[in-house]
């Protein structure tokens, strides 16, 4: 716990310079071109630029501590109540997809530690390694152009549920759960049908890195004495693959916790391509038109979620780790 | 046939190598022979040409503004390469001496260097790249830069994992007790041994460099078009996807990966090749 406190404070200082090592000046941009000095001075004031930097820095931190994240430079919205519209959508996103990934990488990447340089080992490390080499954003684009323009099997990339239905009423953020709580079957069955492209692509990128380090994990695990020894003693293969399975979770766990901060900023990339609305599209955007206060809000949520999803894979690692106990 | 011995037993001891530095080094010679084997010239617009299918005149077919394809594709191997490789120059500059540093020293440069890792590790890579090259403004010169800072912390941490077992090894304590001054333990004892990791990073490091620059010229921050830099072409071709102009987005992509793979199989044989002990693992 006590290591976050540093990480936190350095993430918050780096999202604070981002405004203030930039060309884009926010005054300029809020006041447009007619306004003339005074109200230059205004905003100045207001936006708290007329001060010395660590005084900045001071009440900066002071307003996120009481959740304030500042206004949005083009159109003035608060902060905080978008990014916590705009969260839900990129999770259902990133869940489905990592979970996808992790459920069928483990297995396939300790199937390939049994026997390394093996023909199953070769296949895999090849095609991992080439699934890693492909832009996110050319895989949703390859995406669309076989399944939804030749093969006519998905639906157009836009958005979360087709226009053609009633949307169900937002209650956790994610369209596909909402409308099977408010059994809208039509919106649920439009939703599924969004979300097999983007999950697709997401799943066979997050899958690559899986892989490869799972296997890396496994072959050492295969190689201590415990294994050697359970092997010695004429334990079948399908035990010996759920022995390596249980004392490879936990460092396969904190690699996928490490992972999960490129894999967000991957989601940001296949939203920007599916139009899916989320909170990568919002961050692309505000990236896109200047508008820094956003982007400071966007680049805050990830590195945050990050140090968060950290520590609760310390935590799950805990508890998974045979050794934990004597180790806490 | 002496000259041939060489690269055959690196093929040899790894195809892996092999391969990836037969891709690196045709798109290398792709980038300096460019002008001479690109059928036009790449950013010359063929007006009553515009968004041709591939084939006949144009090869690999014309994009929205008429301009041909594969000499767009052929040119935008200079962009990658004068990307990656300059990046790739400041990560080893930076990264090199401070990894060294950190781990023979340790104390507060060490604990610094850990501290921003962590900071580093908590934000992606992408997006940090993305919103200072956004602040900053894009020119080249930017995305160079910020591409090789953001990376040199990891070229940090390697080094500093070699140096770590480096400095308990029989050799280094052995210098340590003749008399030699720290400075000359890391130059001439550490540095050498340490290197070798890196080089080996170095490659992957390179795969990133041209995966983040044309990943930022897609999202149009960075290199901007008409120029025929990979990412920005894939940005030009996207909105022909959906109405099923396919070559003007897919040709640059099928580069960029070949690039990219080819790095990355580069990085993992020179693995292999420089520690004959990790082979087993193939890590």
């Amino acid at each position: 716990m006590a290591v976050a406190v540093p990480v936190v404070l350095g993430i918050v200082f780096l999202t604070f310079m981002l405004i203030r090592i930039g060309h884009q000046d926010p005054v300029a941009m809020l006041a447009g071109p007619l306004a003339d000095a005074s109200t230059y001075a205004m905003i100045r004031k207001e936006l708290d630029l007329d001060r010395p930097l660590l005084q900045q820095f001071i009440t900066y931190v002071a307003h996120l501590a009481h959740g304030d994240l500042g206004r949005s430079w083009q159109g003035g919205a608060p902060v905080l109540p978008d990014i916590i519209t705009h969260f839900p959508v990129t999770l259902e996103l990133v869940v489905l997809a990592v979970g996808l990934a992790a459920l069928v990488g483990i297995p396939v990447g300790i199937r390939a530690a049994m026997h390394p340089n093996g023909r199953f080992d070769q296949v895999t490390r090849f095609g991992a390694l080439t699934a890693f080499s492909i832009p996110t954003y050319w895989m949703g684009l390859m995406a669309i152009l076989v399944f939804f323009y030749f093969l006519r099997w998905a639906p157009p990339p836009m958005g979360r549920v087709s226009l053609e239905v009633v949307p169900p009423p937002v209650l956790t953020g994610s369209v596909l759960i909402d409308s099977l709580i408010s059994g809208n079957w039509a919106a649920a069955r439009s939703a599924a049908a969004q979300l097999v492209l983007p999950v697709g692509c997401f799943t066979l990128l997050a899958m690559a890195p899986i892989i490869k380090q799972t296997r890396a994990i496994a072959i050492e695990v295969f190689g201590s004495d415990y294994m050697r020894f359970a092997r010695a003693s004429g334990f079948s293969r399908k035990t010996l693959r759920r022995m390596a399975l249980r004392n490879s979770l936990p460092p396969v766990l904190t690699f996928l916790g490490t992972e999960l901060t490129s894999l967000l900023a991957a989601a940001s990339l296949i939203e920007y391509i599916f139009s899916w609305g989320g909170l990568g599209q919002w961050g692309l955007n505000a990236i896109l038109q200047g508008d820094f206060a956003v982007v400071q809000g966007y680049v805050l949520t990830l590195a945050l979620s990050a140090v968060v999803v950290f520590l609760v894979v310390d935590l799950a690692v805990l508890v998974l780790e045979p050794r934990g106990h004597r180790r806490s | 046939m002496s000259a041939l011995a060489l690269p055959l037993g690196i093929t040899r001891r790894s195809p892996t190598f092999a391969v990836g530095a037969s891709i690196v080094l045709l798109l290398l010679l792709a980038a300096v022979f460019a002008d001479v084997i690109s059928p036009y010239n790449p950013t010359q617009a063929f007006p009553y040409e515009v968004l041709r299918a591939p084939g006949g005149k144009f090869l690999l077919g014309t994009d929205g503004n008429g301009m041909d394809v594969l000499s767009r594709v052929i040119h935008g191997t200079r962009y990658a390469f004068g990307i990656a490789v300059p990046a790739g120059l400041i990560m080893v500059l930076i990264g090199v001496p401070l990894g060294v540093i950190a781990g023979y020293k340790g104390g507060v440069i060490d604990e610094v260097l850990l501290r921003v890792l962590d900071v580093l590790r908590a934000f992606p890579s992408i997006i940090l790249a993305l919103a200072v090259v956004a602040a900053t403004g894009s020119s080249l010169v930017n995305v160079v830069l910020v591409i090789g800072f953001l990376d040199s912390p990891i070229f940090a941490r390697v080094v500093r994992a070699e140096v770590l077992a480096l400095r308990e090894s029989t050799f280094v304590r052995a210098a340590v007790a003749v008399g030699n001054p720290p400075w000359r333990v890391m130059l001439v004892h550490i540095f050498p041994n340490a290197i070798l990791g890196a080089t080996a990073q170095l490659p992957i490091r390179m795969a990133w460099a041209v995966r983040i620059s044309a990943t930022l010229a897609f999202i149009g921050v960075g290199v901007q078009a008409p120029a025929p830099e990979w990412g920005a072409m894939i940005r030009q071709g996207a909105e022909y996807v959906i109405s099923g102009e396919w070559w003007v987005a897919t040709f640059p992509g099928l580069a960029l990966i070949g690039l990219v793979l080819g790095f990355n199989l580069l990085g993992d044989g020179l693995t292999d090749l420089l520690d004959p002990r990790r082979k087993a693992t193939g890590k």
